[in-house]
């Protein structure tokens, strides 16, 4: 999916407008783009821009904000409480991500080159459940990992444990395993584009020249599907920054994120100039990641 | 010789990809097995056959009305998101232009926020605009959300249709506005169909912006949150949920099937569509 987003930038396509003058081409374009970009700009642009003037105060919307002040961001940089939160998220991200990446690598591998003419519906296969409700996958865990669980009856039963095992369920080991669960069928798919837009000749041309299969991946298949990877993951990484949801319904009272932190810093807490900081310095992170990886979610093709 | 894999590494392979399958598809079937437990706890011991969830939830009329308000939230924004899309993709495929990539990053930026941050943002600007919390609001966050799925849904489509059949249609004195609905618009509409589908699931599922802008207004993903913190009437939230986790999944199979032989016949309705044209 994410390899898909450059072809408009193809030059190759033709231009159906090419007869009409300067000004008139503009206009088609713009008229085109009008309405979607309203949209986009009026409901997201300037709502994360209203976000940064509230973190400052120059919006203010409830009694105890501060007019034009840096209290928000002044009370989260010096509680360490709110950064070390952050870390957690980061590093939770960070595990899901990895681990979703190689769950799903294996497999992107095998159905772009090897699985042959029913690989769609293999990819179907490994897709469908990223399309069905998310809360209700985390709910299955949560009868599958729970005390009385069927993990541990299950283990207990066949004599492995005699005790329940405690760390299976709201536990650090849940979450990673709850949001890597969530998260791999989407991984799958930018691995396989990439795997499979890739020139096959060259993996031919790899073995003609006296490469083994391992040299082949590692010097060809590999380089040339990083950017399917890189894209996977930071379309995981990312949106897992800010989770709360996960973590609270698995986790239990290690399950409080930073994602958690601006939610109840908006409802329970009420203090929105706080939460706006911590959700402006969220979509600082997410913006220094994008520049550093963004242009993977670019690249039409590894062909060349 | 294979370059891929060997023999031996092809088995490990589909090892790999069955254990996946089972990891991927165990949860969902026990969830459906436990919507059958006649138990008020969803846990084990097994205590019997029932249909008695599925007939509580039928007359639950709380759950009952948080399915309308979904249903409607999610018909809207997956109505105005294919609207949107078509445009954008149109926009982003068809024509060169300066800033395009500014104006493609724009538009699928929502791709990659964590919507906590867009749950927030939407709440600071309905409170400061004065509008008030309804459904609508809930549908303009999912669009927001839904648009970038639906316009990458209708790129790859996009692209498949020669622009050479556009042209002929302009060069025999079709406007832009004929030209669209005779020979874009039906080639485009398999892609539109799953458009729509995507943006409606995404729309029906979505939880986090849902909860910052509903207000009063419960769809049925937040009482399914709020019955997994505090449990009360979990059996039969569950029931339900297996008849969504079932339609879905057939609604996804049949909707890819039918755009993989729509795309199998594209290569063929073009030829037609071109002998029309030049008919015509």
């Amino acid at each position: 999916m994410a390899t898909e987003a450059v072809a408009p930038t193809d030059p190759l396509e033709p231009d159906t407008s090419r007869r009409r003058a300067g000004s008139g081409r503009w206009k088609v374009t713009g008229g085109l783009l009008a309405t979607p970009m309203v949209w986009v700009v009026v409901f997201f642009v300037v709502p994360v821009i209203m976000v940064g003037l509230y973190s400052v105060g120059a919006i203010t919307l409830l009694r105890n904000d501060h007019y034009m002040s840096l209290e928000g961001w002044r009370f989260f940089i010096s509680s360490d409480t709110y950064l070390s939160l952050f870390w957690k998220s980061a590093r939770m991200s960070l595990g899901v991500s990895i681990s979703a990446v190689l769950l799903a690598y294996p497999v992107a591998y095998l159905i772009a080159l090897v699985s042959g003419k029913r690989k769609y519906t293999l990819l179907l296969v490994i897709i469908v459940p990223f399309l069905t409700s998310y809360l209700l996958r985390v709910l299955a865990w949560r009868i599958i990992l729970g005390e009385g669980g069927i993990a541990n009856t299950f283990l207990q039963t066949i004599g492995v444990i005699d005790e329940p095992l405690k760390w299976l369920f709201n536990s650090q080991f849940a979450i990673y395993l709850v949001l890597s669960y969530v998260w791999v069928p989407f991984v799958a798919l930018p691995i396989f584009v990439s795997l499979e837009t890739m020139d096959h000749h060259l993996l031919e041309a790899s073995s003609d020249l006296g490469a083994s299969r391992m040299r082949t991946f590692w010097s060809v298949t590999l380089p040339l599907s990083l950017p399917g990877v890189a894209a996977a993951f930071i379309f995981v990484f990312i949106p897992t920054l800010g989770e709360y949801i996960t973590p609270q319904l698995v986790g239990g009272p290690g399950g409080f994120m930073f994602g958690s932190a601006i939610q109840s810093a908006f409802t329970a807490g009420l203090d929105w100039q706080f939460g706006s900081a911590m959700a402006m310095f969220l979509i600082f992170a997410v913006a220094i990641l994008l520049a550093v990886f963004g242009r993977f979610l670019y690249v039409k093709s590894v062909r060349e | 010789m294979n370059a891929a894999v060997s023999n031996g590494g092809r088995r490990w392979l589909w090892l790999t990809f069955w254990i996946l399958v089972l990891f991927l598809y165990a949860p969902l079937v026990i969830l459906l097995i436990f919507s059958f437990n006649d138990r008020e706890l969803v846990s084990f011991p097994w205590q019997g056959f029932t249909f008695r969830w599925y007939h509580t939830f039928l007359a639950n009329d709380i759950l009952l009305g948080t399915l309308r308000t979904s249903l409607k939230v999610a018909t809207g924004a997956a109505i105005v998101t294919t609207i949107l899309s078509i445009p954008a993709s149109i926009a982003l495929v068809r024509r060169q232009f300066f800033a395009k990539g500014l104006a493609s990053g724009v538009l699928l930026a929502p791709l990659v926020i964590p919507l906590v941050v867009l749950g927030t943002a939407l709440l600071i600007l309905f409170n400061l605009v004065g509008i008030p919390a309804s459904p609508v609001t809930i549908a303009i966050g999912h669009i927001v959300i839904a648009l970038p799925f639906a316009i990458l849904t209708l790129v790859p489509r996009l692209e498949r249709i020669p622009v050479a059949l556009e042209e002929a249609s302009r060069d025999l004195g079709a406007g832009w506005f004929i030209t669209f609905r005779q020979i874009t618009f039906p080639l485009l509409l398999p892609a539109l169909f799953s458009a729509f589908l995507v943006s409606f699931v995404i729309s029906f599922d979505e939880v986090v912006v849902a909860s910052f802008v509903a207000g009063d207004n419960v769809t049925f993903p937040i009482y399914l949150y709020s019955q997994l913190r505090l449990p009360r009437q979990l059996p039969q939230v569950i029931a339900v949920a297996v008849v969504i986790l079932l339609i879905s999944a057939i609604v996804v199979i049949v909707a890819e099937a039918g755009r993989r032989v729509s795309d199998r016949h594209l290569e063929a309705e073009i030829a037609v569509n071109e002998e029309e044209v030049s008919l015509s």
